[in-house]
């Protein structure tokens, strides 16, 4: 393997748990233009090479971890992974990001992609050291937390190597089940620790020494100088994330009344305050943490009865707080840490028990949960990692959950996928990110807060649906092509799209655009499209729990509702896709995806 | 206006006014001034010289303000501000106007006060703060007027230290007084291109804010859609909004709200959007 390697020349590492072997290939020329790396190749991959129907969780299923051709390099923020499989908990194709350090580690051992074919007879692990890969056992280790697998396979490994794996939860096939790195880093969303788990796939573990090449060093440098000075002077990467974290957005969400409490049912937390960034500040506090390459630092370190955890971010004390009516920031950070402990997504774990406790409020079901109680909270947690008892039933999710107890309308989810922290009603624009984001309920394909609630990059009216589809279509395009460099979202605060184009063109020598950039996302935006479409889902699918279509009874979002019917057929006719939100021949052929 | 990247950096004038600024945070603005083109650096008179050496051999003028940010000092000592202002490198001078005496209807004292400025300015340009919060709309028309007749260069708006910000319909009432032959800056609360765009589309050919990087690197993503630009709930940009009981007199401040009562945007006027 050469010591300074250019993205297009690491090869993607085919894994075959049922025999055992692996193989090398190169990455192929056309699918790096067009797709460039990250999500788009592992998109790319399934599309091609996933018959359609594939039970999620059979071997049959695919298992990416990809990174981009950024990763590893001087571009800020960009030591991440991306994992791409289709999903069992939506049924849709799926990518989930995770920081941390181990992304940088498997571009450093000169991979661009590790796909995982196949089922182990028993639990195994990846152990990439540079070019050397094993699989190797893991019986001793399956059943150990994801704390404690890291531990044990840097021992068994090199303490100089970063673990991504999977807890209870997705050995136990959970549908809220991540994958963990460092601990606190999650690839959270969608199930895919429990696609990894029904592989018996415990870990991957990697180390690399090699160099990473880019196409021209200078120029990035240029470029990269500049992403950095942007950075410094954006009032959101320079000061809001460094000194609050991602909490600091409680504060300005309640206000806005969107803050979502006692699953959805409110807009408004009393309690906010108590649950605040401020208040995490000043009370638990004890260091930042930033992933490989970030000069943001938004990662939290807390002091919890004398303990330090990671955590909990935004959307996690969300989920385990005003979710759940519960305002005990300790406890909060207590429930984040065993979450990660037991390799569960936090946002589809507090958005489920806040989803039951509504069902028990309403007399759907019986069971000891009550909103703003946490007492045995922690145990049903456990035994949802565990699929012991009820928790068995809540760890399939909200949407399941709520079907089995007859009041499907009480899941807040989109697609099976539970909704993130921020009620749609109060955000037009996010509201329709929701409904057409291609893996379900997710903040993160479309993140309108930006421009809607936080004035970045312009702050526009969130109450208007008029031209809302315009900027979804833009970020969905744009996110796409972020998660191909494979670079953190928060970096869309402080870059423009001609930033990312500089970098990937500096990076890889394709000559882009900030226009042809968007292109590319877009591309990756509409095969996602048709993967989804050819497994099933509709126009119908397109849509959000009834709950957003009546008004929030008071806060600074009250008499609001999302207005779907008018913004979804302007984003089908942006997108170039028909009434039933399938992609027009023409489309595709503008994207150079071959017409079926 | 056709307006690029380029053109609106040029309208900027790239502010750091606050009391606690070091000697390197100047350099940062200068700096940031040559790199992106503004049309000046406005700063205190402190570092006037500073700028000036930092600037010298650059197309960015120094632009430094006088009897700043309550013009309540005397002309005399406005005129000795800005000759050694001047004398120190300044291109441009923008002076607080006496406040106090406008709202006395001491006309006579406005005007001397500005004419001890321009006289005493050389050839550095002269813009006149007239600190709009304080003022009902047939003052800020007479301020305009009078500024104009004193031979000042630029009217503008305001001192961020104030009662209001830069608003459309302040430019827009600035800009139909004075005509097309006098300057009208915008400035206080500048923190957008939007609010950038609006304030140019109003009138203003000049732009004072501490946001003047942001504004323009975030005006690149302009391109990538029309919807920016779509149009905002009324009282977002609407002074009436801005009206502040703290800081304004009361008859201003009561002028203002009255203004909501008869208003027809009014069925958009809450307080959580």
């Amino acid at each position: 393997m050469s010591k300074s390697s250019l993205y297009s020349d690491a090869p993607i590492l085919h894994v075959f748990l049922n025999d055992k072997s692996i193989r090398r290939e190169s990455l192929p020329p056309d699918l790096y233009e067009q797709y460039l790396g990250g999500r788009g190749l592992g998109v790319k991959l399934l599309f091609d090479n996933l018959a359609p129907g594939t039970d999620a969780l059979s071997p049959e299923n695919l298992l990416v971890f990809a990174v981009g051709p950024s990763t590893a390099t001087s571009v800020p923020t960009a030591g991440r992974f991306v994992v791409i499989t289709k999903s069992p908990t939506t049924g849709t194709i799926f990518d989930s990001h995770a920081g941390g350090y181990f992304g940088a580690q498997l571009r450093h051992a000169g991979f661009a992609a590790v796909v995982f074919h196949g089922k182990a007879d028993t639990p195994m692990y990846l152990w990439i050291n540079d070019d050397n890969v094993e699989i190797r056992e893991a019986s001793k280790i399956w059943g150990k937390d994801t704390y404690a697998t890291t531990d044990a396979l840097l021992e068994e490994t090199d303490s100089k190597a970063q673990v991504a794996c999977i807890g209870p939860a997705g050995e136990n096939l959970g549908l809220m089940a991540a994958i963990m790195t460092d601990k606190h880093r999650a690839a959270g969303r969608g199930g895919v620790g429990a696609v990894m788990g029904s592989k018996n796939l415990k870990a991957i573990v990697a180390k690399g020494t090699g160099e990473v090449g880019v196409h021209d060093p200078e120029r990035l440098k240029v470029a990269v100088e500049r992403a950095r000075r942007l950075i410094k002077k954006n009032a959101v990467t320079d000061k809001s994330l460094p000194i609050y974290g991602t909490p600091v957005l409680v504060s300005v969400v309640n206000e806005l009344g969107m803050l979502p409490t006692h699953n959805f049912q409110e807009g408004t937390f009393n309690d906010a305050e108590g649950v605040s960034g401020e208040k995490l500040l000043e009370r638990f506090s004890a260091g930042t943490y930033h992933c490989h390459g970030c000069p943001i630092g938004c990662g939290r370190i807390s002091l919890i009865q004398g303990k330090k955890v990671g955590g909990p971010e935004y959307e996690s004390l969300w989920a385990l707080g005003p979710q759940c009516g519960i305002n005990d920031l300790e406890w909060i950070a207590i429930a984040n840490d065993k979450c990660n402990l037991l390799g569960l997504d936090t946002i589809s774990t507090g958005s489920t028990i806040g989803a039951a406790m509504e069902l028990v409020e309403k007399g759907k079901l019986d069971a000891p949960l009550k909103f703003g109680d946490t007492s045995g909270l922690l145990d049903f947690i456990d035994d949802m990692a565990h699929m012991r008892g009820l928790g068995a039933k809540m760890s399939e999710g909200s949407k399941r959950l709520a079907e089995r107890y007859g009041a499907p309308e009480l899941a807040m989810q989109v697609k099976g996928l539970e909704l993130p922290a921020y009620d749609p009603r109060g955000v037009q624009g996010h509201a329709l990110g929701y409904a057409t984001s291609n893996r379900g309920g997710c903040h993160l394909r479309s993140y309108l807060i930006g421009p809607e609630v936080l004035g970045f990059p312009v702050l526009v009216d969130r109450d208007r649906p008029d031209g809302k589809a315009d900027l979804v279509m833009l970020y969905q395009d744009l996110s796409a092509a972020m998660d191909c460099m494979v670079v953190c979202r928060f970096t869309n605060f402080a870059w423009t799209v001609d930033d990312y184009a500089e970098m990937v063109s500096a990076g890889t020598g394709f000559e882009l655009s900030g226009r042809d950039l968007l292109r590319l996302g877009e591309r990756i935006y509409n095969l996602e499209r048709l993967f989804n479409l050819r497994e099933g889902f509709t126009a119908k699918d397109d849509t959000l729990p009834p709950r957003f279509f009546k008004p929030l009874p008071e806060g600074g979002s009250r008499k609001r509702i999302v207005h779907l019917d008018e913004m979804l057929p302007e984003y089908y006719l942006l997108r170039g896709w028909d009434n039933e939100g399938r992609p027009t021949n023409e489309t595709l052929r503008k994207l150079d995806i071959p017409v079926s | 206006m056709d307006l690029t990247v380029e053109k609106l950096a040029k309208m900027i004038d790239h502010t750091v006014l606050k009391p606690e600024t070091t000697q390197s945070k100047i350099k940062q603005l200068c700096d940031e001034a040559v790199i992106y083109d503004f049309a000046a650096v406005c700063i205190n008179p402190v570092h006037a010289a500073y700028a000036a050496e930092l600037l010298k051999d650059t197309s960015v003028k120094v632009c430094v303000v006088v009897g700043f940010p309550l013009g309540a000092t005397t002309p005399e000592v406005k005129a000795f501000e800005t000759k050694t202002v001047v004398s120190a490198g300044a291109h441009e001078v923008d002076m607080v106007m006496n406040i106090g005496a406008m709202r006395d209807e001491n006309f006579d004292l406005v005007k001397h006060d500005i004419e001890s400025v321009v006289s005493t300015s050389g050839d550095a340009h002269v813009k006149v703060i007239l600190e709009t919060g304080f003022f009902k709309d047939d003052q800020k028309r007479k301020a305009c007027l009078i500024c104009k007749e004193a031979g000042a260069d630029f009217v503008k708006t305001s001192t961020g230290f104030g009662p209001m910000g830069a608003t459309p319909h302040d430019v827009m009432l600035m800009r139909e007084t004075v005509g097309p032959s006098m300057g009208v800056k915008a400035a206080g609360g500048i923190r957008s291109f939007k609010d950038a765009i609006r304030l140019v589309d109003a009138g203003a050919d000049r732009l004072g804010t501490s946001a003047g990087v942001a504004i323009v690197e975030d005006f690149r993503w302009a391109q990538y859609s029309d919807s920016w630009m779509a149009p905002d709930k009324p009282c977002w940009t609407c002074p009436s909004r801005m009206a502040n009981m703290a800081k304004q007199p009361k008859e201003v401040y009561m002028w203002y709200k009255e203004r909501c009562l008869t208003c027809p945007d009014k069925v958009h006027n809450v307080f959580n959007d």
